[in-house]
């Protein structure tokens, strides 16, 4: 599955341009040279400037998805956008998920037994949960291959791998069971 | 697929297979880290700061001028190394203890070993921190600063590796320390020749067989993926330091005494914490005080934050072993030499702790039944990364060299390693064969299959061709029994009672994704079993802020997910006391006759309910706080083991683990799923280190390469084997559960029980880790 998401950014973008963003459901108007600089990055503009904390800036440079957000339905490394490039695109922070959302519940739940639990520190758990998101909108019911190549761009250094792919698969029953 | 554990003793709470206490708040994105805390809306006017990283491996900073820099729009404030309240710190170590307990900085452990200048001249590795630092209004800012700050070095020789280091003619690193970079015998870790028991050399003249091998441990970082950062406020004349470190109180205590604030003056939060994994040692950063002088300064708040690459910071030690055993043909080890080479970095830190006191506390934990015993250790410092503490600290590099020489002298004898472990290991408080070691090794050895996949080695089946597969194994003692945890002192915890039955848990331990709050809400349940209390009826308190006038259980020794559960039983047996105290006049009756069950107070013929006698009277909150040292009683160690199957490709010399089934004697397990999680979580660190992660340097200029996680290899979901979890009880310890901790251990038996297995599968030794393609084709002939 292919994460990273190739734009075409057709103007050129200069200072007290307006770029328009749906974050969450809601379109937000802002304005390069007030409320962002050209060369912000997604990442940096949803935490720091909007406030949108779920997603972390850990490396910073596209190598371990503790920044990633969906944009149009399929998972990006926020922090390899700039946020003029998501001008006009739909994108989906982890606070943009319903409380009782499957994946998220599943994350949560995960205690069967020989597989841990999905989530340790924790750090990682929002580009996980939203990674996953991507992967089930795409493909429903995915081998366990299916899961690890989708995931490996995620990195989670307390290494809950093992109930990660459970949560995958609970995540997938529970959509099911809600009719998709 | 794994087996439920069975526990010893059937219990409510404690040991269950459950979600995380804190689990949904993560999963939502919603628990808050500290760099998430401090944003410029949290923090009006908040400031950025960077320091300078030296480019060398070794120089010295002969004149700096950062005038340009101070004038830069939007530079607040400058510090360097010329100013008065830099100068004056005192030298310093970022070890002061292993955060087991609070010390001083006369106390500190390795008082000897002060080799760090605060914002020094001086820099002993390509990133060091040394000689300025700035506060801007943005992170851009401050870094475009430091660009132009003017720096006139003095490039000097530097020594990579620690076998040119002990070279008569080898560049001096800190000679007011170490005067041919080997560190000097020190109090804590003891003399280069830190244990003798027996006489060696008579063990090894009456052996019947004696082998020597060698083994080598490279220096794989921590890797968490939240990077240090920290803010630094002052009002007036105190200081408040919200940061992402894991001891609030020993932070607290080294702000205090180098920046000679009294102690009340300093006050320390830490919340959520995305890993830690031993890194920074305690957390004796020099970042926290030059943070704090730079916001005295500008008088407005400062955040320092590590970027990733600042984030490779200290490493464990790589250390270079050789060992020397002998034994009688019946596999009776009569004389063990081990001899340690430690590759300490540029800065001492708590190199000791790994090279010495680890290994010694082993000698006593697993090594009792052998008669003859001699440990040696040098300690010495280069221009690399520093060593620090990492999960495992000591254990992992000493377990290399441990199973590889169980491995080697049983082939050589021609017997079941499982056989020669339980014939000459155990504890010095117990008998051999020990149960808990036969225990762990037999659950191993049917999980992996070992009768029939184990062969000789390279003897296996060759599968498509070209790869072989074969397995191994190793052990090792445990290290975080309750009698071990004695220098920790008081351990606290706080129970607060509302008349509504429900709980306030104040058990202040930073939160760093061991699981340990959810064992303690589990073990505060528990031991309110008499109230009917749930764990939801109980709220973690998750911000430890020293303030509270509490001392924070540091996430070290993997202890706290018991230590804090021993004290809330007593506490709780304090509260219902109380509660009978109170009832007694109500009910009439004396307080012997008074007993507790599900929440409801009995007297002779009479009975009230706990929330009807609480709502009767004046509705405070019902609180005790207990303070408990840790048991002395000496009960010895249990076991820990890892099991591996691979397959190694003699084409590419690709090694690929398959399967991985790791055991651990908890004494009690306290939270299942937590126990679990730590024990397949650990095996991501156990492979990297054993297969794929390592910090590249370029030999001729000294600099570290690959300081990003894409040429940095840990590994993703996609490199992960079946990974079989195997909790077992039987050892037990002292107190009401008889637990110990098991985290850090999880991953130490595993690159050890890789290499074994790599011998199995090809029949060549590849005793230098990470256990690369080439290595391996090395091994082979092949290249």
């Amino acid at each position: 599955m292919i994460k990273e998401t190739l734009l075409n950014v057709s103007t050129e973008i200069s200072a007290n341009d307006r770029i328009r963003i749906r974050i969450n459901g809601e379109w937000g108007e802002y304005e390069v040279g007030r409320d962002l600089k050209s060369e912000t990055t997604l990442s940096t503009f949803l935490r720091e400037r909007l406030g949108y904390t779920g997603l972390k800036i850990s490396c910073d440079e596209g190598a371990c998805g503790a920044c990633t957000v969906i944009m149009d339905g399929k998972a990006i490394l926020s922090c390899m956008l700039l946020a003029v490039e998501a001008d006009g695109h739909d994108v989906l922070t982890i606070e943009g998920l319903p409380h009782d959302d499957p994946v998220i519940e599943a994350f949560a739940e995960q205690s069967e037994p020989g597989h841990g639990t999905a989530l340790q520190c924790g750090y990682c758990t929002p580009g996980f949960v939203l990674s996953t998101h991507a992967l089930l909108n795409e493909n429903p019911n995915p081998t366990l291959d299916e899961i690890k190549e989708a995931l490996s761009g995620n990195l989670c250094r307390c290494g809950c791998y093992s109930g990660i792919v459970m949560a995958v698969r609970h995540a997938s029953e529970k959509i099911a069971a809600k009719g998709g | 697929m794994s087996a439920s554990y069975k526990p010893r003793v059937q219990r409510q709470f404690i040991g269950g297979y459950r979600p995380r206490i804190d689990a949904i708040q993560k999963a939502q994105g919603r628990a808050p880290y500290a760099d998430d805390i401090i944003s410029d809306r949290a923090y009006p006017g908040l400031l950025h700061a960077r320091v300078l990283r030296s480019p060398y491996p070794r120089a010295r900073i002969v004149h700096l001028d950062a005038s340009k820099a101070a004038a830069l729009p939007g530079v607040k404030a400058v510090l360097t190394y010329q100013d008065p309240e830099v100068a004056r710190l005192k030298p310093t170590n970022a070890g002061w203890t292993d955060a087991v307990d609070t010390v001083s900085y006369e106390g500190m452990m390795w008082r000897k070993f002060r080799d760090r200048r605060v914002l020094g001249d001086y820099a002993a590795w390509a990133g060091d921190e040394l000689g300025v630092a700035i506060a801007a209004e943005s992170e851009q800012i401050a870094e475009q600063a430091l660009k132009l700050v003017e720096v006139e070095w003095e490039q000097l020789p530097f020594v990579m590796d620690p076998l040119s280091a002990m070279q008569p003619e080898a560049p001096v690193i800190h000679p007011q320390i170490a005067e041919h970079n080997v560190l000097p015998p020190d109090p804590i870790g003891g003399p280069d020749i830190f244990l003798n028991k027996g006489d060696v050399e008579q063990g090894f003249a009456s052996a019947d067989v004696v082998l020597e091998m060698d083994t080598s441990h490279h220096n794989p970082t921590q890797g968490a993926l939240d990077p240090w950062c920290c803010v630094a406020q002052w009002q007036d004349d105190r200081l408040t330091i919200v940061s992402n470190s894991y001891a609030a109180d020993q932070t607290r205590m080294h702000v205090s005494q180098m920046l000679d604030l009294p102690i009340h003056k300093v006050r320390v939060i830490s919340k959520y914490v995305g890993g830690q994994f031993g890194r920074g040692d305690t957390g004796d950063q020099p970042f926290f005080l030059f943070t704090a002088l730079l916001a005295k300064q500008a008088g407005r708040p400062v955040k320092f934050k590590h970027t990733r690459h600042d984030s490779f910071h200290d490493t464990r030690q790589p250390a270079l072993y050789h060992c020397k055993v002998g034994a009688r043909t019946d596999g009776t080890i009569t004389a063990l030499h081990f001899k340690s080479i430690g590759d300490i970095g540029a800065h001492a830190d708590h190199s000791v702790f790994a090279l010495k006191f680890a290994p010694a506390e082993i000698a006593e934990a697993a090594l009792a039944p052998v008669p003859n015993i001699k440990m040696e250790s040098y300690a010495v410092y280069t221009n690399h990364i520093p060593g620090c503490m990492m999960r495992g600290v000591g254990n992992s590099q000493f377990n290399f060299i441990f199973g590889r020489m169980i491995d080697g002298l049983a082939e050589r004898l021609d017997m079941d390693p499982i056989a020669l472990s339980s014939k000459n290991f155990g504890h010095a408080w117990g008998s051999t064969p020990d149960q808990s070691l036969m225990a762990v090794l037999e659950a191993g050895a049917q999980r992996i299959g070992w009768q029939e996949k184990r062969h000789k080695p390279g003897a296996g089946l060759l599968v498509d061709g070209t790869r072989r597969r074969g397995v191994g194994f190793s052990l090792h003692p445990g290290w975080h029994t309750e009698w071990q945890e004695e220098r920790r002192g008081q351990v606290q915890a706080k129970i607060t009672l509302y008349p509504d039955g429900t709980v306030t848990l104040d058990a202040p331990t930073v939160e760093t994704g061991t699981g340990s709050n959810t064992c303690n809400v589990l073990g505060c349940a528990e031991a309110l079993g008499f109230l009917g209390v749930r764990p939801e009826d109980i709220t973690w308190v998750a911000t430890v802020d020293t303030d509270a006038g509490m001392r924070d259980c540091v996430q070290t020794d993997s202890a706290v997910s018991f230590l804090q559960s021993e004290v809330l039983a007593v506490a709780a047996q304090e509260l219902k006391q109380k509660l009978l105290a109170l009832a007694a006049p109500v009910l009439g009756a004396d307080v012997d006759q008074l007993t507790i069950t599900q929440g409801q107070i009995h007297a002779p013929g009479r009975s009230i309910g706990v929330k009807e006698l609480l709502f009767q009277g004046d509705l405070v909150p019902l609180s005790v706080m207990v303070s408990r040292k840790p048991a002395t009683q000496r009960t010895g160690v249990p076991y820990i083991a890892s099991f591996a199957e691979v397959e190694v490709d003699t084409a590419t010399g690709r090694t690929q683990v398959l399967k991985l089934v790791i055991v651990n004697d908890c004494g009690t397990v306290m939270y299942a799923s937590g126990a679990e999680a730590q024990q397949i979580g650990g095996q991501v660190m156990a492979i990297g280190e054993a297969l794929t992660e390592e910090i590249v340097y370029d030999p001729v200029h000294g600099v570290p390469l690959n300081f990003n996680l894409i040429d940095y290899k840990m590994p993703t979901i996609a490199d992960m084997p079946e990974i079989e979890p195997v909790l077992l009880e039987v050892w037990r310890g002292a107190g009401e559960y008889g637990a110990c901790g098991i985290g850090e251990g999880t991953l130490t038996c595993t690159p050890r029980a890789i290499a074994n297995a790599v011998y199995n599968a090809i029949g060549a030794r590849v005793d230098d880790i990470p256990i690369t393609p080439e290595k391996v084709l090395q091994a082979l002939g092949r290249i």
